[in-house]
């Protein structure tokens, strides 16, 4: 099935965002705009943002990561692990700086691990990015389960959790990542040729080909990436949550692609920009604070979340159903002038 | 024939079943008894009535996620339902029926009329089910569950006393279990509706071309995947009896990784009945085989995933074998 409803451009996503802010600020303004209530968005939003952003990278090709979850994870516990073996008899809590930071490298390093080898078997065995990403979250959660024994670790050094809840300027650092690592994203896909190569493998793999693109090397870098934003992801929950788990994050793996879709990327590879998922991100930030704020059931979030998405199916397709009307009428208006015998329109 | 078979994925499958039972059975001879067979049956049975309608979905083209939330609000308001107004087990299943194929054939009113990507799709409706379930119910849960849903679940058949004292026996959920595999071995190999998805799952555009009701065929298979997940719904509260609002999300992926190790195309218009089974059994199996090893249910995921790559791994690597020597041929031609 082809979707005739590609979101090219931000529009309709803009017009949802303003008239969400519109809503909130109709039903509740003081504490919707309060400094307080800003500043938790902020620090709410990297999550979600990270992991949306890497199933992004990995849709422009037509894949998919659903092993992002437990690479996020994995990151988290490797970390961890680092920080116990070089702490040793001391608390991690108290691990020094360089300690820190190399044990964070070794959780880089090991979501990239990932990223390669899902990247592996989706360049060299062509099989399917759902079926690989499948099996190797599969086998990574239950790597995480066995290695945990399923229990929350914690304790983390400081450097870890100003990571997660640190404030410059009173802006939260995980939101500062956030904003440079978009504008990093957005420049890397739309600037560079190894961005501008995964837009022609998604829309056109032999055309690809044909122009010389090393298909493979593209195919695995694109999911180290992805993988990477695993690990940042890992990074700021960390921070927030100062534990790991095997099990945390769970549920957002179908809101990220939830995300991706409302932000404008094609599923079938090919299209979607970094600007359009930040909004995106930001509506359901938008939402679920919405709901929130007015003390109404949390899990009213996850079915507005829903709704969004259905209506902004339905807008798009009466959108189609309108530019169609106006083409064939434009079709009849020409026949008529020119008195031939009518086209028949493409349907 | 034999050449036939060994490029069947049910075939490396049923061999890996075989292989893996005979291990098992030889570290612990309780594996191949009736007692444990038929209690392992037993608690795969949603999955297994769950994965014929996954399957249903991926010959059509697409990866379905919501059923597993349409069985959580069938089961929820069914019990509810029944224990507000009674009723017996057939007016549950009938209920759970209606309001399965009710859910289903939004989701497939969605997907033909707004034409975007079945997952998609499905990711949404799943949050509103389970999302407006939980509001609604405020996420209790349903502990004195009608004693109808209870002594259905307790049949047994050939009912045998154990060692210890306890009674065992087979249990009618594998018989539901059986049942939906058959009709949905009917539907895709004795019916037009069945030739019809498969048509749509190969070539969209070519079906419609010869005249195939794209509507109807998608209505149809949605409305189908609703039904089993209902059907599915009534046997797990008649298993574990009790209601919790969130036990059945989130086995989306362990139904879709079972079926397509059985062989189904994730591109559509592909698929077998025999697949699938043999998928849900090797996923039994394992959990089976876990505890009987005394081996920790940890490392269920670990085994899952291992098997999924490799499986898919063997048969990409046919894939691309066979394609090498096809241009082989060609050359020496």
């Amino acid at each position: 099935m082809k979707p005739t409803a590609k979101l090219k451009s931000n529009r309709s996503l803009l017009i949802i965002l303003v008239a969400l802010v519109l809503l909130m600020a109709a039903l509740n303004p003081s504490r919707f705009f309060a400094v307080g209530n800003v500043i938790s968005m902020a620090y709410q939003i990297p999550i979600i943002a990270f992991l949306s952003l890497g199933i992004m990278v990995s849709m422009l090709t037509g894949g998919i990561n659903l092993a992002i979850i437990s690479t996020t994870n994995f990151t988290g516990i490797i970390t961890i692990f680092l920080l116990k073996a070089m702490a040793g008899t001391a608390a991690t809590s108290d691990a020094p700086l360089l300690a820190s930071s190399v044990a964070l490298l070794g959780g880089l390093a090991a979501a990239v691990g990932i990223g390669a080898l899902c990247g592996v078997l989706v360049a060299y065995l062509e099989i399917p990015a759902f079926l690989v990403t499948l099996g190797v979250g599969t086998l990574l959660n239950g790597v995480n389960i066995v290695i945990t024994k399923g229990y929350t670790i914690s304790g983390f050094p400081q450097f870890i959790l100003d990571i997660g809840n640190g404030l410059v300027l009173g802006i939260p650092l995980p939101f500062i990542l956030f904003i440079i690592v978009s504008i990093f994203l957005s420049f890397l896909l739309s600037r560079t040729v190894f961005g501008v190569s995964l837009y022609l493998v998604g829309s056109n793999p032999i055309a690809a080909r044909f122009s010389n693109i090393n298909i493979r090397s593209i195919y695995i870098r694109q999911y180290i990436l992805s993988s990477v934003f695993a690990a940042l992801t890992s990074f700021v929950m960390m921070g927030q949550l100062n534990s790991v788990k095997a099990n945390y994050a769970d549920s957002y793996l179908l809101v990220a692609i939830l995300a991706c879709f409302l932000g404008g990327v094609d599923p079938f590879g090919g299209f979607g920009k970094t600007g359009g998922m930040v909004i995106a991100i930001i509506i359901l930030q938008l939402v679920s604070t919405g709901v929130n704020l007015l003390r109404l059931d949390p899990f009213l979030t996850q079915a507005m979340w829903g709704f969004i998405i259905i209506i902004l199916l339905a807008t798009n397709f009466v959108r189609a159903r309108m530019r169609e009307r106006r083409r064939l009428g434009d079709i009849k208006k020409e026949n008529r002038a020119e008195e031939i015998a009518p086209a028949s329109p493409r349907l | 024939m034999l050449k036939k078979l060994l490029h069947k994925n049910e075939t490396y499958v049923f061999f890996l079943i075989i292989a893996i039972g005979v291990f098992i059975n030889f570290n612990n001879p309780l594996f191949f008894t009736f007692e444990n067979i038929s209690g392992s049956l037993k608690s795969y049975s949603m999955v297994g009535i769950m994965a014929v309608g996954t399957l249903f979905v991926l010959i059509l083209g697409g990866t379905d996620v919501s059923f597993t939330a349409i069985a959580q609000v069938v089961e929820y308001v069914v019990v509810w339902f029944t224990m507000a107004h009674g009723g017996n087990i057939y007016m549950a299943f009938l209920e759970a029926a209606v309001l399965g194929i009710f859910l289903g054939i939004i989701n497939g009113l969605i997907i033909h009329y707004f034409k975007v990507p079945i997952i998609i799709v499905t990711i949404a409706t799943f949050n509103i089910y389970f999302g407006l379930l939980y509001v609604i119910t405020q996420g209790k849960l349903l502990n004195n569950i009608p004693v109808v849903f209870k002594d259905f679940g307790n049949v047994l058949l050939f009912a045998q006393t154990s060692k210890i004292g306890g009674t065992y026996g087979l249990s009618l959920m594998p018989l539901i279990w059986l049942a939906a595999l058959l009709l949905g071995w009917f539907i895709l190999r004795k019916t037009m509706a069945g030739r019809n998805i498969f048509a749509v799952g190969g070539n969209e555009v070519a079906a419609e071309r010869i005249g195939i009701a794209t509507l109807r065929t998608r209505l149809f298979v949605f409305g189908f995947v609703g039904f089993l997940a209902g059907i599915a719904a009534i046997v797990h509260v008649s298993i574990v009896q009790s209601v919790v609002p969130n036990i059945i999300v989130g086995k989306e992926l362990e139904v879709i990784a079972a079926v397509v190790i059985g062989g189904a195309s994730i591109f559509g218009g592909k698929g077998t009945i025999l697949g699938t089974l043999l998928g849900v059994l090797l996923f039994a199996m394992l959990n089976n085989g876990l505890t009987l090893l005394r081996i920790s249910s940890y490392w269920y995921s670990v085994t899952i995933g291992a098997i999924i790559i490799a499986a898919i791994s063997v048969s990409a690597w046919q894939k691309l074998s066979k394609a090498r020597n096809n241009v082989k041929v060609r050359i020496e031609e």
